[in-house]
């Protein structure tokens, strides 16, 4: 390739990408050269001089603009004749660097005296002790001894709020700006900066409020010392205690990997989670996971879990076994023959959905899906949706970004993150429309506005005026993320239909890094579609009853059955009549109260299973803690139901059931827990081993999912447009407000480190 | 409010920016906080921040790195004494232990009437002529302890 230079790093040649930095070229050979304030996130700023290294290039004959060679006929290299930092030096043809000499070792140590003249050393009690990039490199490349006393050490404050979630402690701080960058360049929230110069130099924020970011956790897993901690984390375990478990996020569509931190705690009778942190997964979300991701755990061992199952006797919910409930529910249903409804949540894994519709099918019952609306959109998205191999990270110069009647930062975060650099950086135009001001709008080339629940309609009337004015038919790609939010069902449908449109009379449809991209409201609601409508089409072309699918956007809510199993569905206010309902759940939600039977499920951090992701990426999660009280796995409800009438399906676990449905689901098949578990290593690299992050969190061995191809993609030759008007606005619809990153909710009630951020459901606008 | 008793000051400084990069008035603008209020109070940095559309911490990152903008409120008059080394070598060391005997208050302090405020700083570019003080930005050189004591009584009477 033309734009490759070539170079040596210690005498090993190494071929590089013009551009790229010496301290990434050295990199690619495994020659950590070890840094502070470069992070390969951030812009290189040069400023700890920790990577400072020996650089010559070939010496350049000024009469003939050739190499002047020796008289062996070797290149003559002329060396910088000072040390220079490899993270903002980029390769040039032929230029030697050498990292090993006396002069570069001698360096280092240096700088490590400086640096550590004023840190404290409290590492016994310090949270970043154990994964310290400092410690490491201290060891690594530091002196033994230091000539500064004790002391004679400059002292400063240690806990200082930065706002109510991250703690500052300013003698630990070395001042390298990954804070202020990260602030400034990824989540662009400027809350943090430097105040002051030289030896009085401090991070400071003087924002009101003071540190608050969607994304300030991320702050402390890149301060290379324990500078910056979170009022969740902070004193609460030693990181070599921990035990870390490959796990996904389940408040939003994005389906961030994340890494949980357990330890066993003789108190809470068990293990608990310490810490969620980002694992790494490049086409997912780097390195970074949203504030929500990181705080919302404590749900997992509240103290009001239910750990036990209850039947109502004399009116009363009563504790159980599970043979007495089992037995109950068994009985109703069989007296209830087809007038059964179950309502599914869009949290639960993808077995437990199979396995619940599997059962429905079976009895000829009706399913639906909570919340209702994205099961009116789910198999537009699912069709239209992005390729198979797109990475938001592809989208630049010539692509555009539409978003439509959704808040990106708010509902899928992290996709804010990497849409923004897309945008900012790298060049794609992005257009919006939306009812109201987001963030998003920032970075807008054109903003597009309309009356609330008016989204449909918009696209409908405005679509080839849109075409023609944002020149969307020469854009590379066509990205478009849209939300339903004040959109009832059928509007949010007509939303979906009006935007795939585009995308076919653009000529978008089926591209690789084109496609719809919905900001459902969780981590699972396109899998639950999946598996619920389409173990549907299974049914019916074997020749059964299509009740299944059928029902699935017809409101089930508003019917009346014998009896309705609500699963999972949470804090929905809105549940099918019925002489009889069983609600399987983690609290005891308003629903449950009402129940006749109520099941305690086991949370995603008791157990394993899929999810697929807004974007149709279908990653694992593992166990990370033991089960809770006698609570239990929905999959596992829904087969010992099933057992008590009559079918015996004898799944061993999700794996199994996995086999099952991706081979009834046609969108699935070629999908596997193998398949999906695959992981390769990451670039850049942030794992084990590596000096920008001292633990082993962000290592990925649990897999990088795999995204199963849209329809457009699999068929191309059966793409053709939706027709249809799209329907007026309705109340229902209206109702449907804005949903903000912390609304409020059963889970989140439990995070008492997020109290003073949750958003009433009253106050939501 | 600085946006009403010094619009038209602020109005000039804005115009010498493309809109999109009126950001880059923060400094000028700084400065006529820094007239009006003495000193650039946190309400006088909300003020500029949210003029030039950006975050009132990038706007105090400013402030606390240049030392001719004051965090806290100062005297009448400001005396900056340079005690780098160069001056320091022409007796500016000695000089300003005399300046804090005189005025019985320490380099970075203010009088208690509110009238002198005394600080050390770093080269202000007169080294041939140090000792060397700026009061209130004007240039006095070859400062002694006669024409010190002499300058504050004319400073006091003013």
């Amino acid at each position: 390739m033309a734009d490759l230079v070539n170079l040596t790093i210690d005498g090993v040649p190494v071929s590089v990408p013009k551009g790229t930095l010496v301290v990434d070229a050295a990199k690619k050979i495994e020659n950590d050269i070890p840094v502070f304030c470069y992070h390969p996130k951030l812009k290189p700023v040069g400023m700890c001089r920790m990577c400072l290294v020996d650089i010559g290039m070939p010496k350049i004959d000024p009469a003939t603009k050739q190499p002047v060679r020796d008289e062996q006929g070797n290149v003559v290299i002329a060396f910088m004749p000072k040390l220079t930092t490899a993270c903002t030096t980029p390769v040039s043809e032929g230029m030697v660097v050498r990292t090993a000499t006396e002069q570069v070792r001698a360096a280092r140590e240096d700088i490590l005296e400086f640096l550590l003249t004023s840190h404290p050393l409290d590492c016994p009690i310090c949270d970043k002790g154990g994964e310290c990039p400092l410690q490491n490199l201290t060891l690594g490349f530091g002196p033994s001894v230091s000539r500064f006393d004790y002391d004679a050490k400059f002292h400063n404050e240690k806990h200082v709020p930065l706002g109510d979630l991250i703690y500052l402690d300013r003698e630990r701080c070395i001042q390298c700006s990954r804070c202020i960058r990260f602030q400034d360049e990824i989540a662009d929230d400027h809350v943090l900066q430097f105040h002051d110069r030289g030896r009085g130099m401090e991070i400071i924020t003087f924002s009101d409020p003071p540190f608050d970011s969607y994304f300030g956790g991320n702050t402390t897993d890149i301060c290379p010392v324990g500078a910056l901690t979170t009022a969740d984390f902070r004193f609460k375990a030693r990181p070599w205690e921990l035990a870390s478990t490959q796990s996904l996020c389940t408040h939003c569509p994005v389906g961030c990997n994340i890494t949980l931190n357990t330890r066993l705690e003789t108190k809470s009778g068990g293990y608990e989670i310490k810490r969620v942190m980002p694992r790494q997964n490049e086409q997912v979300n780097e390195i970074w996971i949203c504030d929500k991701g990181r705080y919302v755990h404590h749900f997992t061992r509240a103290e009001d879990r239910l750990r036990q199952p209850m039947v109502r006797r004399d009116g009363r919910l009563v504790e159980a076994t599970w043979e007495q409930a089992l037995q109950l529910v068994g009985e109703r249903l069989k007296a209830a023959g087809t007038s059964v409804a179950a309502v599914v949540g869009d949290r639960i894994a993808n077995e437990d959905a199979y396995l619940v519709a599997k059962l429905v099918r079976a009895l000829n019952g009706a399913i639906g899906m909570s919340p209702s609306v994205p099961a009116h959109y789910a198999d537009v998205a699912r069709a239209f949706g992005v390729g198979a191999h797109a990475n938001l990270a592809h989208l630049g110069k010539g692509d555009v970004i539409l978003v439509v009647n959704g808040d990106v930062e708010e509902q899928a975060p992290v996709w804010f993150l990497r849409l923004r650099q897309a945008v900012v950086d790298r060049g794609a135009a992005l257009v919006i429309a939306h009812s109201r001001s987001t963030k998003m709008h920032r970075y807008a080339r054109a903003i597009h506005r309309y009356e609330p629940g008016y989204a449909a309609r918009w696209v409908a009337d405005r679509s080839e005026e849109l075409i023609a004015k944002e020149s969307l038919k020469d854009a590379r790609n066509l990205l478009i993320v849209f939300g339903d939010e004040q959109l009832d069902g059928p509007s949010a449908r007509a939303l979906a239909q009006g935007l795939a449109n585009l995308l076919i009379a653009t000529g978008h449809a089926g591209k690789a890094d084109s496609g719809l991209l919905p900001l459902y409201p969780h981590a699972n609601t396109q899998g639950v579609f999946d598996v619920i409508a389409g173990a549907d089409r299974a049914a019916a072309s074997n020749g059964a009853n299509g009740k299944v699918g059928a029902d699935l956007r017809s409101p089930i809510c508003d019917s009346r059955f014998e009896v309705a199993w609500l699963i999972g569905v949470g804090d929905a206010s809105d549940a099918p009549s019925a002489g009889f309902t069983v609600v399987q759940e983690l609290f005891m939600t308003a629903l449950a109260k009402q129940a006749d039977v109520v099941l305690p499920a086991l949370s995603f951090a008791e157990r394993e299973g899929t999810f697929t992701s807004g974007d149709r990426r279908v990653q694992r999660f593992y166990r990370a803690l033991p089960p809770l009280g006698e609570a239990r796995p929905d999959w596992w409800i829904a087969q010992e139901i099933a057992k008590r009438l009559g079918h015996s399906w004898g799944f061993q676990g999700p794996a199994h059931i996995f086999a099952d449905l991706a081979h009834s689901i046609p969108h699935y098949s070629g999908l596997s827990y193998e398949v999906i578990s695959k992981s390769e290593p990451q670039w850049p690299p942030m794992g084990r081993g590596d000096l920008y992050y001292g633990g082993t969190v962000y290592d990925n061995t649990g897999g990088l999912g795999a995204r199963y191809a849209s329809d457009a993609e699999r068929d191309p030759a059966g793409v053709r447009p939706y027709d249809g008007a799209a329907p007026e606005p309705t109340i229902a619809g209206l109702e449907r407000r804005p949903r903000p990153l912390y609304r409020d909710g059963e889970l989140i009630r439990r995070s008492a480190v997020l109290a003073s951020h949750i958003v009433p459901a009253q106050e939501v606008a | 409010m600085l946006r009403e008793k010094r619009a038209a000051d602020i109005a000039q400084v804005l115009a010498k920016y493309p809109p999109e990069r009126k950001r880059s008035a923060v400094m000028p603008l700084l400065y006529i906080a820094q007239e009006e209020y003495g000193y650039c109070s946190d309400e006088a940095i909300r003020e500029v921040a949210e003029i030039i559309g950006c975050d009132p911490t990038e706007v105090k990152s400013i402030v606390g790195f240049y030392t001719m903008f004051y965090e806290q409120p100062v005297g009448r008059y400001v005396i900056d004494v340079c005690d780098d080394l160069p001056c320091a070598l022409r007796g500016a060391d000695k000089f300003v232990t005399y300046c804090e005997k005189r005025l019985g208050i320490r380099a970075g302090q203010t009088t208690p009437d509110g009238k002198f405020t005394l600080n050390t700083v770093m080269c202000i570019a007169a080294c041939d002529r140090a000792p060397v003080a700026q009061v209130n930005r004007e240039y006095r050189y070859e400062l002694t302890e006669e024409s010190f004591d002499r300058m504050l009584d004319e400073l006091s009477q003013s």
